[in-house]
């Protein structure tokens, strides 16, 4: 069953468009990422489905049933927001017991301890949220989001304020929460390596207009849009034309599997690497990144730059021969 | 939910009524009485422009443009002579001591000053009533910069023991009755004041201050220098410490760098506190009332004594003109306002140096301190001392006096008691209404949207209104009947009392609250809403526990300027003649000022001086706390 739908929703603050015809559907229990860069719509998206917004066009619908204009606290959302938004004057278990009270739970205070227990917070109820690190916080803010047992679960960039490795670590147990419990969780993220790394399925927005929708390895694999091609993972992007079932990168003509006329191709930076290929590259290196266990290098090739990655450190100036095979050819769209 | 989802416009619909019905209807129906004789007419304001006694060289050039330029001539000519000649009797004053020794030297060269002073005083035409109105908020304006901007050094650029405590003292004037200060001032400054005792035992002429113009510039500085201080300091704390840094690194010398960088950051906040100090004292009336008397009479005064003789539509225009100059001054300031405030955070402020060393520059600033304890301290230390003292040394007859004449008083006798009641309950009436009505325009002003914007604006406009034009309108209205609807309305005096005291004080409740509405993250009352409370539910369980420091210090100042509310309260109090059953504390200091004996009036500012110092103390303990 679909647990919440969006079609046809769109935003506008006077001439400004935030959203634009955005129509998505999420299932029950899945983990679904809105992912893209700032400004792109992702928060606007979230806040319309948690009724902080009113979409200027289109329907949003909880279970099938239209929201209209229906307040977010007769929603069935919980939200968590990157800043916490801790109720400052309330001690850890008030902030959790806060939207209990709106709710016919039998026993607050038992829920309450569950919820401690569930994020590892036991023996915090009574501190103030101002004394708990940024990573506690987090916690509380998202067991007092879960109390009240929502439908849907709302996730505001809440990592986004925590430093990397802790990000990761708590990352995977609001994953595990999620599993655990089953609820249906809308993230955003402007990170696209964690929207990879997280979800069940992945929507890619982009000024407002929802790019693509897929799991992350079908986004990864098959991006449809050149902006997907290229926000999700590094990619070298071509533009040309598919002429008898074959496209010219440089002087190498490539079979693809794709009817002819213009078309957008694309070829990850990993394919295209020192060695034996079917086809090769040849430029002048610009500058070259130690990452560990490999080395980005800028490749200067026909008036253009491209990323390739290799296992040493080319000194800059160097000519550098690439090779990749006409699988690793990806045709946008 | 409906009944949750109306409760909060409805509030502000309330909130809005009660301003109109205390607020807009009053001051409006006062400027509607200068323009209408029969039918609409600018007659009465034209009569009052081209009478001598209020504009005076203007009331030539507005009843004939053609003489303007023969008579410009005339003045520059005559102005100039006089002032090279008073630079002369300086200059011979200055070096006197060359020919009759150094014992008379200090007098003769004040004597010279107030020579110049006077001969640049002289050469303006005098532009009557309005000229002399603008003229001495002027040099109070220059005054209080005088006096403040080394306090504004002082404060930012040095560290020194109780720093802190003088930073929030500076916000004292703000809830300090002025007629209080006008009391401290007669006391300190007095034929037998402590100024002139100690000339005369130092062998010097005394001098006589009162009912001067000097007098009423001096009381104007110790009321605005404090504010001019508090505005530039808060600038030059905010200068980035790394822009100086960064300016020398560049070759700027200190010097140079302090004039590149921290000079123009400056001078708005001086600006700012110069055109605030100039509406003050354009408007100010207590302290002029009591140090200048009808002599050195402003606009504000002469519409009181305008009321006095029922010559309601002479004050009416007054009131108009008066209006139109500080609505004016006030727009000018918002728009200079909003379009200087910056509102960032600094990282990096300047250092501060430590005050206590020996050098030229500590000198100067000791200097500076002699002159902030004579201009500060004494009024007040004159005024607790002249409480305790009578004729025959030291005792407590005043304070007994305001206790004891409260039984046989009649009604024609300022009772002392009563008048301590009045004060207490309208105070206690200014609460219930300032403080919720300042809270919900507060709310109403950090809503998103031109109408919250709208009433953001309407809200603050009897900061621009003088509480005698407030008074004078709830008399005209409320007080005396109006008719509404076929239903002939008559309010009570006490309660026209307390809606001009709210009037007055739901501005600061707005000021203290709406800071800290605007700093709280949406997101809490988001969360809340997510986790199903209603937007009052959120309002009452989240917002209002945050914002209580704010509605405290809101509350404190409502109180404090309840308490200290002279300009209309006078007026609404004295409305029935020799009925004095509505006098509060400061309208019964100003009619004992009158009399004999400066004890009884000084008595009552102390007690005045306690409670505005209670209700301080509260401002600056809760007022602050969450703001960090």
């Amino acid at each position: 069953m679909s647990s919440l739908s969006l079609s046809g929703v769109s935003k506008r603050y006077g001439d400004a468009v935030a959203l634009s015809d955005v129509s998505l559907t999420v299932e029950d229990g899945e983990f679904f990422t809105l992912v893209g860069p700032s400004g792109c719509g992702k928060t606007t998206t979230l806040r319309t489905i948690a009724g902080f917004e009113t979409p200027t066009e289109g329907t949003v619908a909880f279970g099938g049933e239209a929201m209209g204009t229906t307040p977010p606290e007769e929603r069935s959302v919980g939200v968590v927001f990157q800043q916490y938004a801790l109720f400052p004057h309330l001690s850890v278990g008030e902030n959790i017991a806060y939207g209990l009270q709106f709710t016919d739970h039998p026993d607050p205070d038992a829920r309450v301890g569950e919820l401690l227990d569930l994020v590892g917070l036991d023996g915090f109820r009574d501190r103030e949220p101002g004394e708990l690190s940024g990573g506690q916080q987090q916690r509380v803010a998202l067991a007092r989001a879960l109390a009240p047992e929502p439908d849907v679960l709302l996730l505001d960039e809440p990592m986004s304020a925590l430093d990397a490795r802790l990000r990761q670590r708590l990352r995977r147990e609001v994953r595990a929460i999620q599993r655990d419990l089953g609820v249906t969780t809308v993230y955003v993220t402007h990170d696209q390596a964690e929207a990879l790394a997280v979800s069940d399925r992945v929507a890619v927005f982009s000024d407002g207009k929802l790019e693509q929708v897929g799991t992350p390895q079908a986004v990864y694999r098959n991006p449809e849009t050149r902006f997907v091609a290229e926000f999700v993972g590094e990619n070298n992007v071509f533009e040309g034309e598919i002429r008898d079932g074959e496209f010219s990168i440089g002087d190498e003509r490539v079979p693809v599997d794709a009817p002819d006329g213009p078309a957008t191709v694309c070829l990850r930076p990993d394919s295209l690497s020192v060695g034996a290929g079917e086809y090769a590259l040849t430029g002048t290196v610009t500058d070259a990144e130690f990452l560990g266990s490999s080395v980005r290098v800028a490749l200067a090739w026909e008036n253009r730059e491209l990323t390739v990655q290799t296992e040493t450190v080319p000194a800059v100036g160097d000519r550098l021969t690439v090779a990749f095979d006409h699988t690793d050819l990806v045709v946008v769209g | 939910m409906p009944s949750n989802r109306v409760a909060a416009p409805l509030a502000g619909v309330a909130t809005a009524a009660l301003l109109v019905v205390m607020f807009y209807y009053p001051v409006g129906s006062v400027l509607a009485e200068a323009v209408t004789d029969g039918g609409v007419t600018l007659a009465p304001i034209r009569g009052v422009l081209a009478d001598d006694f209020y504009t005076g060289a203007l009331a030539d050039a507005i009843r004939s443009p053609a003489s303007i330029p023969a008579g410009l001539a005339g003045w520059l000519l005559a102005s100039a002579s006089d002032i090279a000649s008073a630079l002369a009797g300086l200059v011979g004053a200055l070096v006197s001591p060359f020919e009759t020794g150094l014992r008379s030297w200090p007098g003769a060269v004040l004597a010279g000053i107030g020579g110049v002073l006077g001969a640049l005083a002289g050469v303006v035409p005098g532009f009557g009533l309005f000229g002399f109105t603008a003229w001495q908020a002027l040099l109070s304006t220059v005054a209080s910069l005088a006096l403040g901007l080394p306090g504004a050094y002082v404060l930012a650029r040095f560290e020194f023991p109780g720093r802190r405590t003088l930073e929030s003292l500076t916000a004292v004037p703000f809830v300090l009755p002025s007629i209080m200060v006008a009391v401290g001032f007669v006391a300190a400054f007095g034929v037998n004041g402590p100024l002139n005792r100690a000339l005369a035992a130092l062998g010097l002429p005394t001098v006589e201050l009162l009912f001067s113009l000097e007098i009423i510039i001096i009381a104007h500085a110790f009321y605005n220098a404090p504010l001019v201080t508090r505005i530039v300091a808060a600038a030059w704390e905010s200068v980035d410490a790394r822009a100086v840094e960064t300016a020398r690194s560049l070759g700027a010398s200190p010097a140079r760098a302090f004039r590149d960088v921290v000079v123009p950051q400056l001078l708005p906040a001086v600006a700012t506190g110069a055109l605030l100090t100039f509406i003050f004292t354009f408007m100010s009336f207590p302290i002029v009332l009591a140090l200048g008397g009808l002599e050195y009479a402003t606009v504000e005064v002469w519409l009181y004594n305008r009321v006095g003789q029922l010559d309601i539509q002479e004050a009416a225009v007054l009131a108009v003109l008066e209006t139109v100059v500080s609505l004016g001054l006030t727009y000018a300031y918002l728009r200079y306002e909003a379009a200087t405030s910056r509102g960032d955070r600094v990282s990096s402020p300047l250092d501060r140096d430590p005050l206590v060393r020996f050098d030229a520059k500590r000198v100067a600033l000791a200097g500076y301190g002699v002159v902030v304890a004579g201009v500060f301290l004494l009024p007040i230390v004159s005024m607790l001392a002249a409480s305790v003292t009578s004729p025959e040394g030291l005792t407590l007859r005043y304070y007994r006096f305001l206790l004891e004449r409260g039984a046989e008083a009649t009604s024609a006798q300022v009772s002392p008691t009563l008048a301590v009641r009045n004060s207490l309950l309208f105070g206690a009436g200014t609460l219930l209404l300032a403080v919720p009505m300042g809270v919900l325009l507060a709310l109403a002003s950090t809503r998103e949207g031109r109408l919250a914007r709208a009433v953001g604006v309407l809200s603050m406009a009897p900061f621009a209104v003088s509480g005698v034009v407030v008074g004078l309108g709830l008399l005209q209205t409320l007080v005396f009947g109006t008719t509404v609807l076929g239903h002939r309305i008559v309010v009570g005096g006490p309660l026209a009392i307390v809606a001009a005291h709210a009037v007055g004080a739901y501005p600061f409740v707005v000021r203290n609250v709406a800071p800290l509405l605007a700093g709280l993250d949406r997101r809490l009352v988001e969360s809340a809403r997510a986790l199903g409370a209603t937007r009052n539910r959120a309002l009452l369980d989240i917002e209002l526990p945050l914002v209580a420091p704010g509605i405290a210090a809101g509350a404190a100042f409502a109180f404090a300027i309840s308490i200290g509310e002279f300009d209309s309260t006078v007026l609404l109090a004295s409305a029935s003649g020799s009925d004095t059953s509505l006098y509060t504390m400061p309208v019964a200091v100003e009619r004992f000022l009158g009399k004999q004996t400066l004890g009884r009036p000084t008595a009552m500012g102390s007690v005045l001086l306690a409670v505005t110092a209670g209700a301080f103390i509260v401002i600056d303990r809760v007022g602050g706390r969450y703001r960090e």
